[in-house]
């Protein structure tokens, strides 16, 4: 059922008896006195639209069917854009450690390579099995289309396995994990740092991509605002900065590098929530069905899971870390880097994890609630 | 796959180059066929009777599958919308006291109805009914029956085949293409169901057939009978020529016409939808006479080319991950 505003809007009562006529069977026309609850508030003030039943009954509609059609995809492709994320991430900020870290950082490097790998692995078999005829995937590289970002995205995640795959090995011929003969030697011969600048190209796309496949639809929370792959990029950023410095955090490295990866990660999540808000604002009455609270929609998942406990939550542990961290003098020690394991800084990490899953998780289900909004589908192609 | 799935592999190299040349054929690149004149449906849905014949004539035709009965409870419309298996959908539109709203005296465009105007009595109990005049029961001032602006909207749906089809341009694969006649067709041996047309149609149109081969399914302009020279079963079927199917450009000028004739009866309400350029960019080869506003009819009225959008949303990628990438390095080279 509809909620209504208390705030009543000026309508003529001929138009109210007509809505009562043609709209009976819904009972909720008589503006129920209604405290608006603490979501609907961020919601309204986040996307600058409050939902108005009345004006919204009063739009033509058939029927309230759906207007364009649900999208069909679910869980594959939600775990996709999230590892996808990871992977494209990790080997910049791998990328981005070889080419201006320090010495001490080089763990940085070698984690981020490695994870990028690992996270890249999962990727195809999730795309493939999306399809609704899994055994003709091959058919994707018949074509190379710039119009059609699921083309683009093919083959740029194939370039990109591409430079994950040989710098992984790269490294690992460097870390000897492949043993010690003529291959790993010719191997380890390649330069990292050329592989890192292309590679991190391809990264990003890799990252940003995904956004621009949804924008790019009919379907109107994810097509209205152009910030959603400015949005996947900087969340594919902040959760990969998380995941490696989870691991450095369980492995243990210098304090140093996790300071530096605690500063990257406070940063990182200050974009990410800088990308959300305006992408909120700019989809105004379309993010709906991401932010609001009515059956489908995904306003609860999103305000806990994602905006509060995954973003805004890690934030600011994040940046009273810092500010305690600041006023702590560094001891500098000449040789032997302290290592350090543990720490809040595991937990900040753990939600911005969290965080950047059920930002797709939402994004992708609010599709769903977004395909069958007509109102909203209609209003939306109004422009 | 293969139709030789059956025969016993007497000679299994052949059978190897037969399967590498049947898992290579989509990538073969053939010549485009000649051109043909555009063709289309010019959809009137003023003489639309709601007999869904066009409905049954795709079916039939197409050999499509009938879908599981549903009660709506809205309307006669018990399709509600098309589908993989269902390329033709009626609608049924029911617009009672569509005027009230209008009802105001200054207004000079409300269409000014006969009213009665006997001051017979309202029958009452207890009261010699057959002293009544005829007609009697009828409140005064009440339209006539014959004049009432009650009325019952009907549409026969289908794809747009759009100029510049959203589906099109979206499908990795290519397997959509416009036809030599302009129309829009999905080749169903390329088709690999990514789904991702179906997001990309603004009209409610194409859709995948997950109970059945998981490939995307809409109307092909019967292509088929269009190659010998036949109309579509569609518009064949139609009794009142509400679906008119011809060269697209004769199309527009019939339609223009009769948009014509019906404002000059009154109808000031009908409009085109999709017969200009103006929607998408292009226009639409499949187009409409409407008596309402599009949204009536669940069409919007001015969708967004979701192509258009790559180039924007790239940029905000671009500027995102460069500034990330700096602050990354910033912290990286610090001390
Ligand atoms: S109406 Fe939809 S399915 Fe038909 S051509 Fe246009 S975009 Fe494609
Ligand atoms: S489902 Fe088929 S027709 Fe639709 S975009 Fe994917 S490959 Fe193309
Ligand atoms: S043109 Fe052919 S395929 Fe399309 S709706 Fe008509 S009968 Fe069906």
């Amino acid at each position: 059922m509809r909620d209504t505003q208390h705030e009543k809007t000026e309508r003529a009562p001929t138009d109210e008896a007509f809505i009562n006529k043609t709209h009976s069977h819904t009972s909720a026309i008589e503006p129920i006195p209604h405290q608006s609850t603490l979501l609907e508030r961020l919601a309204s003030l986040t996307t600058g639209y409050t939902p108005d039943s009345i004006s919204e009954l009063k739009e033509k509609t058939y029927f309230d069917y759906p207007a364009v059609k649900a999208p069909l995809w679910s869980w594959e492709i939600i775990w996709y854009f999230f590892m996808g994320g990871l992977a494209a991430g990790s080997y910049v900020l791998a990328s981005i450690a070889t080419l201006f870290g320090k010495k001490e950082d080089r763990i940085v490097a070698r984690v981020g390579y490695y994870a990028s790998l690992l996270a890249l692995l999962p990727c195809p078999p999730l795309l493939i099995k999306d399809l609704g005829r899994p055994e003709k995937f091959l058919n994707m590289l018949r074509v190379f289309k710039f119009k059609s970002p699921m083309s683009m995205g093919v083959w740029g995640l194939l370039t990109f396995s591409g430079f994950s795959g040989i710098t992984a090995m790269v490294q690992a011929s460097h870390d000897g994990l492949l043993g010690r003969w003529w291959g790993t030697r010719l191997l380890s011969r390649i330069p990292l740092k050329l592989l890192a600048i292309p590679g991190s190209i391809f990264g990003v796309f890799l990252g940003g991509y995904t956004g621009v496949l949804l924008t790019v639809t009919s379907i109107p929370v994810w097509s209205r605002s152009k910030m959603l792959g400015a949005l996947f990029v900087s969340s594919a950023f902040s959760t990969s900065t998380a995941l490696i410095s989870v691991i450095l955090r369980i492995i243990g490295a210098p304090a140093k590098t996790l300071y530096k990866l605690e500063k990257i990660e406070w940063a990182n999540m200050l974009i990410e929530i800088t990308c959300l808000l305006t992408y909120l604002r700019t989809a105004g009455r379309t993010a709906k069905a991401l932010v609001g609270s009515e059956p489908k929609e995904q306003g609860p998942t999103f305000w806990t899971m994602m905006f509060g406990g995954g973003l805004i939550l890690p934030w600011l542990l994040q940046t009273l870390m810092l500010i305690a961290g600041s006023k702590q003098p560094r001891q500098h020690t000449s040789q032997g880097q302290p290592t350090k394991r543990g720490g809040m800084g595991l937990l900040v990490s753990l939600l911005v994890l969290m965080g950047g899953y059920f930002l797709r998780r939402t994004v992708v289900n609010a599709g769903h609630a977004s395909s069958a909004d007509a109102r909203t589908t209609l209003w939306n192609a109004r422009r | 796959m293969s139709d030789h799935n059956g025969q016993v592999s007497a000679t299994p190299i052949t059978e190897r180059v037969q399967q590498l040349t049947q898992l290579l054929a989509p990538f073969k690149k053939e010549k485009p066929l000649p051109e043909q004149p555009k063709m289309g449906f010019f959809t009137d849905t003023s003489l639309c009777i709601g007999c869904k014949a066009c409905e049954i004539a795709c079916k039939q035709w197409n050999q499509l599958p009938a879908t599981t009965p549903e009660w709506t409870g809205t309307s006669y419309d018990n399709t509600q919308s098309l589908g993989a298996t269902t390329w033709r959908h009626v609608q049924f539109i029911e617009q009672i006291e569509r005027r009230i709203p209008h009802v105001n005296a200054s207004d000079e465009k409300v269409l000014k109805l006969p009213l009665f105007e006997m001051d017979t009595p309202v029958p009452q109990m207890g009261m010699d009914l057959s002293a009544l005049p005829e007609l009697a029961g009828t409140p005064t001032g009440t339209a006539l029956p014959f004049f009432s602006t009650d009325r019952w909207l009907m549409r026969s749906d289908v794809c747009k085949h759009c100029a510049n089809a959203p589906c099109q341009e979206a499908c990795p694969t290519g397997a959509i293409i416009h036809t030599e006649f302009d129309t829009v067709y999905v080749q169903q041996d390329i088709c690999n169901g990514c789904g991702y047309c179906v997001v990309a149609c603004p009209f409610d149109v194409i859709a995948r057939d997950s109970e059945g081969d998981g490939q995307a399914h809409k109307c092909t302009l019967c292509y088929d009978r269009l190659k010998d020279g036949m109309k579509p079963a569609c518009a064949k079927a139609c009794p009142t020529d509400s679906i008119q199917f011809g060269e697209v450009e004769q199309l527009k000028r019939d339609a223009q016409e009769r948009l014509g004739f019906l404002q000059e009866r009154g109808l000031t309400d009908a409009r085109l939808y999709g017969a200009d350029d103006k929607i998408l960019e292009g226009g639409l080869n499949s187009f409409f006479l409407l008596l309402d506003e599009p949204e009536t009819y669940n069409l919007p009225s001015n969708p967004a080319r979701p192509s258009n959008h790559v180039l924007p949303t790239s940029l905000g990628v671009i500027v995102t991950a460069a500034v990330m990438g700096l602050i990354g390095t910033f912290f990286f080279k610090q001390e």
